[in-house]
């Protein structure tokens, strides 16, 4: 019971930043048919950021702040404007290879600009550990979950309560029709982006210090954020953070299960498992076609 | 085609035949290299260029039938059967893989295609006792043909020019019959393709398990032309390189597949001397030729050409067809 | 006797907006029907749910007394049920000739006699009578994209038709069409239906082209019938010239 609780712990922790990473990809596609396959690169690069400004001689909250800043305005600004735009239109396909491509380049630039080799990260809280019935906790996972937490209950207000966040919805489930109301779709589109790249810059910083800042994290990372993004209906915000708790939550309490060995192989059996039997995932719906 | 580019086809086939005889064993293993990649891209192109999927398993079905093959040929299968063995194989999988996968949009065979590749190679890493794991299988040999043995690099290379071949020649037939015009129709307008009674679906799954079959027949001939097999030679970054080839060469042109390989068998080469940052500028590469030309170094060909010769003459404005009265 | 098409209690919802409300009415063996309405009644989201692009919240389509509700629009194709589109929709790369083999040759053999059989699946001399009958003929080899509007219509009709459809449904068949070409696509598509005695459905907004073409004519507003008849009862009745004024 006691390592259950632990697992549970962590894995809440661990699918509350899959969550993260997912509900950006899903807010990517819904508003503007991206799907960007270098999400995982994308939680996977600020990490160096705030590495990169601690190696300059700042203290790690404000290394931390930094890293969002360059990750809002590279993330999710250039990305836009130099990547998605022009690309838009040739179709979906030839953006997806762009962002296939940009994967590498982005995975391939940690490694050659920053290091090959796997860096430490500063945990949020010293490595201490709480007691919760007869379970022994870290408070690193409590504090991961209590920040990621927060940030979905920030992203869910800001997206329904604030009338920037419901234009942004409105963008997202029909943009026509948004066109046709007057909201300013272009700019609810960035918003969109920087939006995302605040999310992964947030997932990076609570994430790395775990996993520790390696070039080759986008890797997982990614597919994390595709699978919960699927699991939990591909158009669907809701269901991306669902996806990814759930995501989370399966893949801890496998590990401590499963031969580590076919570790990695859980979270792609389950996206088999979803794609053969219910592909609209937990809260999609069936989409359908018009001429 | 055109005159012009039935010339060129025709220089290029015969620059394939006579290469080896002026090449060193290297250079010989480079355009074998080149031959059986251009296998393995043609059928994504049949996937990606013809269907409009995308598909990130490629690399592990050349695993998949480089390993059959090598698995198979030490216990005494013949060397074709077990090469139609590895491409059968393929297609099955790459059916059942792909039916759940297409019943619905967002391109989902891509996420799936990429969980399968980090399967497989999960299992060839860890199944020992079947893969030998992170050991490889070495000493895959050269088959004997009818009395011909092609274990000498030459040789070898033009067995693998002649699949290429006879390949190349099936997948134009199959572009020329009805099916060809049923995948432009799958490309250009699947709304329309589908109320005419063109079932996409299925069309779809058909390219991309024939497809996923080349990728093994490939690998069929991969193990024996490098003689040494291990998982991870066939994990994503064979997925990526071969989509990469497929994007650069022309997706949907018939010999988009032929300039990806080459440029992709001889940019490391060229590239040597970035020492190393080659993935980078590739990768770069690849971004701005998606903003300028996604139709790759084909379509830059036929955009010049058009530049150059100027469109065909537009047909007669005036028709009779307009002029009939009621 | 099964009328052709029968739709019953047919509800399209899209989030809050119900789109086609409760709509039901029978498809006679040799009719021509239209379906008129302002614009916004639903006329095209009915026609997508019966040809199976839209999956209908509720209610019931029948295809000669055979349930076809939320069938794919390829297998609808091969009961025998064909459509134009309010947006051209040729294939623009191919030729005309292309265009009219490929509306024909899902309906040729199965799959796998059509890898093996001839390139053009046997079609050659049907593609060759169907650009005749729609007068297209110096055009038969012309890229499909460098028509004009007017024969691009004509070309869209001409697919519609190639596999021998027992049931077309027309959507907006004389939008953007000019005067002259208009006379001739009603004379062509007459002439079809009296020669192969199909059943049409028509959606039309220009009235004249409706009068002319159609034997009865249902009208809708707001995803509602509001009222059915001969075209020149339709044309005098209260309710639909208000409908039509009203917006």
């Amino acid at each position: 019971m006691a390592s259950f609780i632990q697992l549970l712990v962590s894995g809440l922790a661990t699918g509350a930043i899959y969550a993260l990473i997912a509900v950006g990809f899903t807010l990517l596609w819904q508003t503007s048919q991206t799907i960007n396959f270098a999400q995982g690169e994308f939680v996977m690069l600020p990490a160096f950021f705030v590495l990169a400004a601690m190696n300059a001689g700042a203290p790690f909250w404000l290394a931390a702040l930094i890293g969002i800043a360059f990750s809002i305005v590279i993330l999710g600004l250039l990305f836009k404007v130099v990547i998605v735009d022009p690309m838009l239109k040739y179709g979906v396909l030839p953006l997806v290879i762009s962002t296939i491509a940009l994967s590498l380049f982005l995975k391939e630039s940690a490694k050659d600009f920053y290091s090959s080799q796997a860096q430490p990260f500063p945990a949020l809280v010293p490595p201490t550990d709480v007691q919760i019935f007869e379970a022994v906790v870290s408070t690193q996972s409590l504090v991961v979950l209590a920040i990621a937490i927060l940030t979905v209950v920030a992203l869910n207000l800001l997206l329904n309560k604030t009338r920037v966040g419901r234009q942004m919805q409105a963008t997202a489930q029909n943009p026509t029709l948004a066109r046709i109301l007057g909201i300013p779709v272009r700019l609810m589109v960035l918003y969109t982006f920087l939006l995302n790249a605040v999310l992964v810059a947030i997932a990076s910083i609570l994430v790395s210090p775990i996993y520790l800042a390696k070039f080759t994290n986008g890797e997982t990372l990614g597919m994390a954020a595709f699978i919960a993004a699927i699991i939990g209906g591909f158009n669907q915000v809701r269901g991306a953070i669902l996806g990814g708790v759930i995501l989370g939550v399966l893949d801890n309490l496998s590990a401590a299960y499963i031969s580590s060995q076919y570790r990695g192989a859980f979270p792609l059996i389950i996206l088999i498992i979803v794609i053969l039997f219910r592909p609209q995932g937990l809260l999609g719906r069936l989409e359908e076609r018009t001429v | 085609m055109t005159r012009m580019g039935a010339i060129i086809v025709g220089l290029a086939a015969i620059a394939a035949i006579a290469a080896p005889f002026f090449l060193k064993p290297f250079g010989i293993f480079l355009i074998s290299t080149w031959a059986v990649l251009t296998i393995a891209a043609i059928g994504l192109n049949l996937t990606l260029g013809y269907a409009g999927q995308i598909s990130l398993a490629q690399g592990a079905f050349v695993g998949i039938g480089a390993y059959t093959v090598a698995l198979l040929t030490p216990l005494g299968v013949p060397f074709f059967i077990a090469f139609f063995a590895a491409g059968l194989l393929c297609f099955a999988v790459g059916w059942l893989l792909g039916y759940p996968a297409l019943r619905v949009q967002h391109h989902y065979l891509a996420f799936v295609t990429l969980a399968f590749t980090t399967l497989v190679f999960l299992v060839l890493r860890n199944e020992e006792w079947l893969t030998n794991g992170i050991y490889g299988i070495t000493g895959t040999p050269r088959p004997t043909l009818l009395g011909w043995k092609t274990t000498a690099a030459r040789d070898f290379y033009f067995l693998c020019l002649g699949v290429l071949a006879v390949l190349s020649f099936a997948i134009w037939w199959m572009l020329r019959s009805p099916w060809g015009r049923a995948f432009v129709a799958l490309r250009e307008n699947p709304i329309r393709a589908l109320s005419l009674g063109l079932d996409t679906r299925r069309y779809t799954l058909m390219a991309f398990a024939i497809g996923s079959s080349l990728g093994g027949l490939s690998g069929a001939l991969h193990a024996p032309l490098v003689q040494f097999i291990e998982p991870n030679s066939f994990a994503l970054g064979l997925s990526f390189n071969l989509l990469l080839m497929v994007i650069v060469g022309g997706s949907g042109y018939f010999f988009g597949p032929f300039v990806g390989a080459l440029i992709a068998v001889l940019l490391p080469e060229w590239l040597r001397i970035t020492q190393g940052y080659y993935l980078l500028l590739y990768a770069a590469a690849i971004m701005v030729l998606m903003a300028f030309c996604p139709s790759g170094v084909l379509g830059l060909v036929e955009r010049a050409r058009i530049a150059l010769v100027g469109r065909r003459k537009e047909p007669a404005t005036s028709t009779l067809a307009e002029g009939a009265g009621p | 006797m099964t009328s052709v098409l029968a739709v019953s209690d047919l509800r399209k919802t899209f989030g809050g907006i119900t789109a086609v409300d409760s709509v039901s009415f029978e498809v006679r063996d040799g009719e021509i029907l239209g379906i008129i309405g302002p614009n916004g009644s639903g006329k095209s989201t009915l026609f997508n749910c019966v040809l199976g692009q839209l999956r209908p919240t509720a209610g019931e389509v029948r295809i000669d007394g055979k349930p076809t509700t939320g069938m794919r629009p390829c297998d609808l194709n091969r009961l025998g049920v064909s459509r134009t589109f309010q947006l051209l929709q040729v294939f623009p790369q191919l030729s005309v000739r292309d265009n009219l083999i490929l509306a024909g040759q899902e309906h040729q053999g199965s799959m796998a006699s059509r890898l093996f059989g001839r390139s053009d699946a046997g079609l050659g001399g049907a593609a060759e009578k169907m650009i005749e009958f729609f007068r297209l003929s110096h055009l038969a080899d012309e890229q499909a994209g460098s028509l004009s509007y007017g024969q691009q219509k004509l070309l869209d009709a001409a697919m519609a038709f190639m596999a021998g459809p027992r049931l077309v449904l027309l959507d907006e068949p004389a939008g953007g069409v000019n005067l002259t070409m208009l006379g001739s696509l009603r004379e062509r598509l007459q002439a079809y239906h009296a020669e192969r005695k199909a059943t049409f459905v028509v959606i039309e907004h220009q009235m004249e082209f409706v009068m002319a073409l159609c034997t009865r004519v249902l009208v809708l507003a707001e995803g509602r019938i509001i009222a059915e008849g001969a075209p020149h009862d339709i044309r005098r009745n209260p309710l639909v010239i208000e409908a039509y004024l009203g917006h």
